[in-house]
């Protein structure tokens, strides 16, 4: 923590760099490299003509990652395992109910509509996890499940088209939905409410104690997560242009890895949405590049598990090397 | 005599009642519910389910939490299929392919409490890295077959000498009567406790933390991979992704028969009951003609019931 304080206060020439640093371990480092073997071995996809579509195919994994965070910030096992399965539910729903039974093609109504069904799920998972208080991964494997059954339910198989202002979304806007998280956010981090999340997360004792409603402020992290959610969704039905209710789970174990390679830590109370989106980047790039090297699916599943697991010990050492200069100092 | 019950057994017995109640009520809904093979078949996969889930009890219980189960699960099917098809001693198989697991796990173990990493991500890591080598291996196309007398052990309509199950479910209660002597009367069960209901005192009573993550994650993953042989009897054939329903069926069933997430409470008899909970919420619902997807909708929406009811955390003020 001091560490922190202190680049802050100097806040010399790459006081944000060291600030990156702290808060993602390797995910930056990982980012520049891959970035460079992508752009070296594939410069044509990496061309600022096609950055729109590039962004539009990682936006759903980088959506579902800035998710997952907030709710992990909580802390005390705070995760919400069901932020896949609500993105495969919003895109049936958008889909199937609002643009082909409704005919409601306009974004004024479709955009609110799958911010609102995020939040009222986040709502739901967030009176489970802190007001009846049961274990969170418990709590959201009860949504995650019951989410996907009704998929399921409504949607056996593939179908539907999306408006073009959506499928712009994933092409050449697809930069748009995933601003608006990050403004929000920054909105959100100028309210005294980021604070007393943090201060939750770090030791929820100490913040009871200090007055802080925790049950409140955890509460509302799973709103957060759930609104998100929502946003991921639009990217998601963007991205694929129909409904599928296959695809949205697929998301969960993926964005979980993606805020941890980010620094993230899944004790809660330590960092945030930049680090997270970084560390869904640094998958999608990986992914990226293995395909583009031909390589199978297979050896893309065990580079991918190989640099989560190398990523997140490296981070540890690092701070423990941190930890004991800090002592030694 | 009437002694106290504490509020763990207290847990246990309520999720029994809730499985003989279910039993109870799908005998009366469904024709043929309570019928032997019906009961049977309910009964092997209600052992599977019990095995499969013993690792991450112990594992819960340190205060962990094991997802690379269902691709150790995936891992011993394939390979032990695979080796056993190219002529290897089946014996000799079982002890490779649990050996192999065993040592995955204790890396997971290892890891995990070394550098104090959050085990959930570190198990995801491994067992990712361990399905890819698998893919790899077999191309995706995964051969060989079980040994027919593996098949038997496992069989719904195998019998053991005058008992109308097949060898497993005998096999089954004896190694869950072990489970639970080791737990209550062995120093390592005890130790498991201590670490899980106190990680910062238990160090300090001569406790190995990081030996007990290591060989605490090695068990859970050689019982993963135990399913994985019991599971190519079951279906005959290999298959890679036959672990994935074990991902969170274990933790539901954990958390069903009373154990806390939070670590250092909790019991396998208790997840033995969640096993039969889990089982005979399967059957009942499949039983009345619901939807696979429907079924998994209701089985999300039960087990948040059913933990809402015994499974509940303390409020963060109790804890000052």
């Amino acid at each position: 923590m001091s560490a922190v304080v202190r680049s802050d206060r100097k806040g010399g020439d790459f006081g944000w760099a060291r600030a990156a640093w702290q808060q993602a371990g390797f995910g930056p480092v990982l980012l520049v490299l891959l970035l460079a073997v992508n752009i070296a071995v594939n410069p044509a996809r990496f061309a600022p003509g096609a950055w729109g579509t590039l962004i539009g195919l990682a936006a759903p994994l980088i959506g579902a990652a800035l998710a997952s965070t907030p709710a992990i910030l909580g802390g005390r096992g705070g995760i919400d395992i069901s932020v896949g399965p609500l993105m495969g539910f919003i895109n049936a729903l958008i889909v199937l109910v609002l643009v082909q039974r409704l005919g409601i093609e306009t974004p004024w109504i479709i955009v609110p509509a799958a911010v609102l069904i995020g939040a009222a799920v986040g709502a739901g998972n967030g009176v489970l996890a802190t007001v009846l208080r049961i274990q969170p991964i418990v709590a959201t494997l009860g949504t995650y499940l019951i989410l996907i059954g009704i998929t399921l339910t409504i949607l056996p198989a593939p179908t539907g088209t999306v408006p073009a202002w959506l499928r712009a979304l994933g092409g050449p806007l697809s930069i748009l939905p995933l601003t608006a998280v990050f403004l929000a956010w920054i909105a959100i981090r100028r309210l005294p409410y980021y604070d007393h999340l943090m201060a939750v997360g770090s030791d929820d004792r100490a913040a009871y104690t200090a007055g802080i409603p925790v049950t409140l402020v955890r509460f509302l992290s799973y709103v957060i997560t759930g609104a998100f959610a929502g946003v991921a969704a639009l990217m998601m039905t963007a991205l694929i242009g129909s409904a599928d209710p296959s695809i949205g789970p697929t998301y969960t174990l993926m964005a979980i890895s993606a805020v941890a390679l980010g620094g993230v830590s899944l004790a809660g109370g330590r960092g945030g949405l930049l680090g997270a989106a970084i560390g869904a980047i640094d998958i999608f790039l990986l992914q990226s590049a293995l395909t583009y090297f031909n390589l199978s699916t297979f050896v893309l599943q065990i580079a991918y598990g190989v640099v989560l697991v190398l990523a997140i010990v490296l981070t540890a050492l690092h701070e423990r090397l941190l930890g004991r200069a800090k002592e030694t100092a | 005599m009437m002694s106290r019950w504490t509020s763990d057994q207290w847990r246990v017995a309520g999720s029994l009642t809730v499985a003989v109640g279910l039993h109870v009520l799908g005998t009366v809904l469904i024709p043929g519910y309570s019928s032997e093979f019906s009961i049977r078949a309910m009964l092997v996969l209600a052992s599977l389910l019990a095995i499969a889930s013993i690792g991450q009890t112990l594992v819960v219980i340190i205060g962990g939490i094991d997802l690379s189960i269902p691709f150790l699960i995936g891992f011993a099917n394939v390979v032990t299929a695979q080796l056993y098809g190219q002529g290897m001693n089946f014996a000799l198989v079982c002890l490779v392919v649990v050996a192999l697991a065993c040592l995955v796990g204790a890396v997971n173990g290892l890891i995990s409490s070394s550098l104090k990493l959050h085990p959930l991500i570190v198990t995801l890591g491994i067992g990712t890295i361990v399905q890819g080598t698998v893919l790899l291996w077999t191309g995706g196309f995964p051969s060989g077959s079980a040994p027919p007398a593996l098949s038997e052990f496992v069989s719904i309509g195998g019998s053991a000498g005058v008992l109308p199950v097949p060898w497993l479910v005998p096999c089954f209660v004896v190694l869950a009567a072990l489970i639970v002597v080791v737990l209550a009367r062995t120093p390592y069960g005890r130790r498991v406790f201590a670490l899980g209901s106190n990680p910062r005192a238990a160090p300090l009573a001569l406790i190995n933390p990081i030996a007990m993550w290591t060989i605490t994650f090695a068990v859970s993953a050689g019982f993963a991979a135990v399913t994985g042989i019991l599971l190519l009897g079951f279906t005959g054939s290999a298959y890679g992704e036959v672990g994935q329903p074990y991902l969170f069926q274990t933790i539901a069933a954990v958390v069903i028969g009373g154990t806390a997430l939070v670590g250092g409470r909790g019991s396998y008899v208790g997840t033995v009951a969640g096993a039969l909970v889990l089982t005979e919420i399967n059957t009942l619902l499949i039983g009345l003609g619901l939807q696979p997807s429907v079924v998994q909708a209701v089985l999300g929406a039960v087990i948040v019931l059913l933990v809402s009811f015994y499974g509940r955390d303390p409020h963060v003020r109790t804890s000052i």
